[in-house]
């Protein structure tokens, strides 16, 4: 049996998640079947607008046909990733379905290898469409930021028109070395009709820095997983989540704080607003392994509901085995307030003006972690388009 | 003198008549309110706590959760009645709370210039934002004049303000938006007198031909600094007694008992 069988077979033998299930109790995933979409089909990689303008150093992008290497800078792999890469499958395994079935069905992934030393001036850009209707897109893409390195990579999901429905299968690994420095943006602005399944997991090895952004507007369903492996001391991960869900959309945000090593800091906040039926579900745990003594850990989510039938559900939680740890938490949920909107508008500005300045303000304290202009300015542009105009 | 004597001429900018007012499915708190303001008129509502000022001011700004059961709020001719809070401001009217609500994450700054082209836009039609450096330059004149410290404009509007700020910057969104008539609910409450003194010179400063002001208070003590040219005694959902300047000094002396409903009689 070849290597992808295996994969196939593995993928296979593990059952499709149900509520039953602890990390899928809010997220139902009854009539989706994954093997119900087409992989082929599609003969060019879309190119629907992007949101977030960056100017870019190297550019790639993905489809259901293939990725499309545009540019990459010099000095630097970022390339197609190969199937026998030593670090592939070492952080996004075969354990759980999606991956499972990532690993098996990936084509076309991207390799992001920066040596050590190297610092990229302008960020990397990867944008990642579904053209096809009933298409699936299995994307991988695996970086590797060498001792030292410092650089920064901006992947955007999108579909090529709004009504086309999907499913997109995204595994990305990220392994940043002792002292380098990486800053990895996540936008998903997937049609309404597309399932986003994502796992997403770095380990942050001594003394190194990763500062996570992670955007949410579009996709019908799924769940998007990160993991932070606190893997070497001194090492610090930050992530910032901003998502706004409307209409039937439920997004599922599921989050590990994995303190391996001493002295490691980690920082996870998101901040999400809810408007119509939608649904969203934020999970987080922090574990504090036995040998990590003085961890710092805090979690956080607040939501903003912008009508009574939205639902958020937050379920942070704490596994502590060291005993010199700091770990806080917090979980808020909130709606916009009648007197705050009755204050603004005798200012004479709309009720939908009005809402639109307290939605803006609540995402205000998550976009100021944003440390790239073009990102945070996406990302509250993204938000600010969401209140509809009156 | 009765403030409604030059309707015969000419109407008021905001007449209010026979205004009553209802909480949602709840009691009626304003039992027949006549009163008129005009442009370069200075109005006193003196009442006890609980007597309805409060509810008067918010019926009149449009707050929804206080319903109009009779009665008509006439700005500049136009009823504004059935008028949400937003038309009502951009029409010219404006009030300043008593507590003024926190937003966080949007700094004073930002509130300012998007409440100005708010208004702006509705009397032009279209998109006519201030431009930058006519804003900057307005709003540093206000809190220069206001005494609001610089660092106030780039927090986040009136997040973990002191009493005494909120209150500034009530009267310095006041100075920037140039309402046709300021509606003040017990701005003087819980001030200190410097604060006091800012807060009335802003009120003096704005009266003019072009604004009007309604300052609602439970004390005297504003009044002297703001001298009203007309001075409504309330109590009980109901304007009880009319007069001068003079009225005020009154009430300080004999206390709102002297004007209760039953004791009026001829007084008024």
């Amino acid at each position: 049996m070849t290597a992808r069988a295996e994969l196939l077979e593995r993928y296979r033998a593990l059952p499709l998640p149900t509520t039953k299930d602890e990390h899928w109790r809010f997220t139902d995933l009854s009539g989706f079947d994954p093997d119900a979409w087409t992989v082929n089909g599609a003969s060019e990689i879309a190119a629907p607008p992007s949101i977030v303008d960056v100017e870019a150093s190297g550019v790639a992008r993905v489809g259901e046909a293939g990725i499309e290497i545009e540019r990459a800078p010099d000095g630097v792999r970022f390339e197609l990733l190969p199937e026998d890469h030593e670090l592939l499958y070492s952080l996004v395994g075969l354990d759980e379905k999606f991956a499972a079935h990532n690993a098996a069905m990936w084509e076309h992934g991207l390799l992001v290898h920066v040596p050590a030393g190297v610092e990229l001036e302008q960020p990397l850009y990867v944008r990642i469409a579904n053209a096809v209707d009933g298409g699936a897109v299995f994307w991988r893409l695996l970086i590797v930021a060498e001792p030292g390195s410092r650089f920064s990579l901006v992947e955007e999901y999108a579909s090529a028109s709004p009504e086309l429905a999907g499913y997109s299968n995204a595994a990305v690994e990220i392994v940043v070395k002792d002292g380098a420095k990486v800053e990895y943006v996540s936008v998903q602005n997937y049609s309404r009709a597309t399932w986003h399944f994502a796992s997403h997991h770095a380990r942050v090895e001594r003394d190194a820095e990763l500062d996570w952004v992670a955007g949410g507007f579009g996709s019908a369903k799924g769940k998007v997983r990160i993991q932070n492996d606190l893997a070497g001391e001194g090492a610090t991960s930050r992530v910032t989540g901003a998502y706004f869900a409307d209409g039937t959309q439920h997004l599922d945000y599921d989050t590990f704080q994995e303190h391996i090593a001493p002295s490691t800091t980690s920082d996870f906040a998101f901040k999400g607003a809810l408007r119509d039926t939608a649904r969203t579900v934020w999970r987080g745990m922090i574990r504090v392994e036995e040998g990590a003594q003085k961890t710092n850990a805090y979690q956080e989510n607040r939501n903003l509901l912008l009508s009574k039938t939205a639902h958020a559900d937050s379920i942070p939680g704490l596994e502590i085995m060291a005993n010199d740890v700091r770990c806080t938490h917090g979980a808020t949920l909130g709606q916009v307030d009648r007197e705050q909107l009755f204050y603004l508008m005798t200012r004479g500005l709309s009720r939908s003006e009005a809402e639109r300045l307290i939605v803006r303000g609540f995402f205000q304290d998550v976009l100021d972690r944003v440390e790239l202009d073009p990102v945070r300015d996406a990302l509250a542009a993204a938000l600010e388009s969401r209140i509809p105009q009156a | 003198m009765h403030p409604s004597k030059g309707a015969l001429t000419h109407m008021a900018l905001l007449e209010i008549k026979n205004l009553h007012v209802a909480l949602e499915d709840g009691p009626e708190i304003v039992k027949g309110v006549d009163l008129a303001v005009d442009l370069n008129e200075k109005h006193a509502i003196m009442g006890p706590n609980g007597s309805g000022k409060s509810t008067l001011a918010y019926a009149l700004m449009g707050h929804p959760a206080y319903e109009i059961t009779e009665g008509q709020i006439l700005l500049d001719g136009e009823d504004v009645t059935e008028l949400g809070a937003d038309e009502r401001a951009q029409r010219g009217l404006f009030l300043a709370f008593q507590y003024p609500h926190a937003i966080p994450g949007v700094t004073v700054t930002s509130f300012l210039r998007s409440a100005i082209n708010a208004i702006r836009k509705a009397r032009a039609g279209e998109d006519d934002p201030i431009p930058i450096p006519e804003f900057r330059t307005a709003l540093l004149a206000a809190m220069e004049d206001l005494k609001v410290p610089r660092e106030l404009a780039s927090r986040y509007l009136n997040d973990g303000f002191s009493g005494g700020e909120k209150k500034r910057v009530e009267i310095l969104q006041m100075a920037l938006l140039k309402p046709r008539i300021a509606v003040l609910d017990e701005t003087d409450s819980g001030l200190d007198i410097d604060a006091l003194r800012i807060v009335a010179n802003g009120v003096n400063a704005l009266v003019g031909p072009e604004t009007g002001a309604l300052v609602i208070t439970h004390y005297q003590r504003i009044l002297n600094y703001v001298t009203p040219d007309f001075v409504h005694v309330f109590v009980d959902g109901r304007i009880v007694a009319e007069g001068g300047p003079e009225l005020a000094h009154r009430l300080e002396a004999e206390g709102y008992e002297a004007f209760t409903p039953a004791t009026v009689g001829g007084d008024a």
